[in-house]
């Protein structure tokens, strides 16, 4: 058994991605190019009776667009009144106040809007559809509204990262208690758009050094980071539940038709969790054992602080190498 | 009378697998490490509670009185309940005082 699953019987959250199908098509969307059978909704609620059973606290709509599906407000309805506490990351084009309305009364206890820029012209052109913007803040002061707790998501790239701040300002004036600066995964489109959205590693510990001195000044609002590689900095000095990249570990995603896999920017499933045992999967598979015990490869063999990265963002390193091992292609070092 | 509650704030889950582990090892006079047999999650940090202080939170639900709690207690443990009674109440005592319990 390694650390993992002797602390954990199964993940914390399960980012579940009903749809693979939206109304946009973002620049760096990991999934637009994915293509997979969605479930009837039996099966979904039969796929909420198996997290129940594992004791799944957490679900997290992802996508594609979570509310593409019209069943989305049933699924959660039948999952919270489970007692699993239900969220979801949306584009916000189809949040007005009657959806956030709903949303709040079938359970939700948070939603998550992704914001790219401050600058609507530049957000609209990066998510290819003029408006979004607007829709987006809508979108959040409509959660603000009807009471739903707001998060926004920015993932970082080249058209942000020198206005974070911005971002954060504007997440402050639309009622938004926390901001998640997402890293770059280089997955899907994020992958072909790499040349023009990534930074280079030193652009990235520059980044990072700057927006963690932001976090340690700022109390009205919380900033997280999900960059594995940020642990390497001295300057980080958050206590996580595990070191390195939580997926596998803290966290599975499913696919529209209820393939697992560690997480949605590694395309290895490790199972059905309609047709195959979970316990069998979670404590046995291969591809989850690889990446919860990784070997330090390359320049990380060595490494003072490949104890707390462990090498990094396991997706992107597989992204880019095949390799779950190799050190993650934004580490600075 | 107090009756402690879990804060519905708190998220949490018995690790089943763990407790199931860490009371055969207690038959048996094995020793092992008395890590978490139940998890607690609040806004993004994880605590661990080890077998009797799991045990107990386990039955704080707003229902049972102290002297209910150690009851229980002592007869999982075929001990007195006089030996449990203080060591309920500290414990309850400790998590009140975080938040993480109510009393009712
Ligand atoms: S060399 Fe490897 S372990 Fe060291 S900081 Fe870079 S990715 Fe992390």
């Amino acid at each position: 058994m390694s650390e993992v699953t002797e602390m954990f019987s199964a993940p914390l959250t399960f980012n579940w991605t009903l749809s693979y199908r939206c109304n946009f098509t973002c620049d760096h969307c990991y999934s637009r190019d994915e293509e997979c059978p969605e479930l009837a909704f039996d099966d979904l609620k039969r796929i909420v009776d198996v997290l129940v059973e594992q004791q799944v606290p957490f679900i997290n709509f992802g996508g594609g667009e979570p509310l593409i599906r019209h069943d989305l407000y049933e699924i959660a309805e039948y999952a919270s009144k489970a007692g699993l506490n239900v969220s979801m990351n949306t584009n916000g084009w189809l949040l007005d106040e009657a959806a956030a309305q709903r949303l709040k009364d079938v359970g939700f206890k948070s939603v998550g809007i992704s914001i790219d820029s401050s600058d609507p012209a530049l957000h609209d052109s990066f998510r290819n559809m003029p408006g979004s913007y607007e829709r987006a803040l809508r979108g959040l002061d409509a959660l603000h509204k009807v009471g739903l707790k707001s998060t926004m998501s920015s993932v970082i790239s080249r058209i942000n990262y020198q206005a974070f701040r911005e971002l954060l300002d504007l997440a402050r004036d639309h009622g938004v208690g926390q901001v998640y600066l997402h890293n770059f995964k280089c997955s899907g489109r994020g992958f072909k758009n790499r040349e023009d959205l990534d930074l280079t590693p030193e652009e990235w510990q520059a980044f990072y050094l700057e927006a963690l001195a932001v976090k340690h000044q700022t109390d009205d609002l919380k900033i997280s980071f999900d960059d594995p590689v940020i642990a390497s900095l001295p300057e980080y000095q958050e206590k996580t539940m595990v070191k390195g990249s939580s997926c596998g570990k803290l966290s599975l995603h499913l696919r529209p038709n209820g393939d697992i896999t560690p997480c949605g920017f590694i395309p290895v499933v490790v199972g059905n969790i309609l047709n195959d045992d979970f316990e069998t999967i979670w404590f046995d598979s291969p591809v989850l054992k690889a990446m919860r015990n990784k070997e330090a490869t390359g320049k990380c063999s060595g490494c003072a602080a490949f104890d707390d990265c462990q090498g990094g963002c396991t997706a992107r390193a597989f992204a880019t190498t095949g390799d779950f091992n190799q050190p993650d292609p934004h580490c600075w070092k | 009378m107090n009756k402690p509650l879990r804060n519905p704030e708190i998220v949490w889950r018995v690790e089943n697998r763990r407790q199931t582990e860490v009371l055969k090892a207690l038959e048996t006079g094995e020793e092992i490490e008395d890590s978490g047999t139940v998890i607690l999650l609040q806004s993004g940090m994880m605590h661990q509670l080890n077998l009797i202080g799991g045990l107990i939170w386990q039955q704080c639900d707003g229902q049972q009185s102290l002297t209910d709690i150690a009851g229980e207690l002592a007869k999982e443990f075929t001990v007195e309940q006089s030996e449990v009674e203080s060591d309920v109440a500290e414990f309850v005592a400790d998590l009140t005082e975080r938040g993480w319990l109510i009393n009712e």
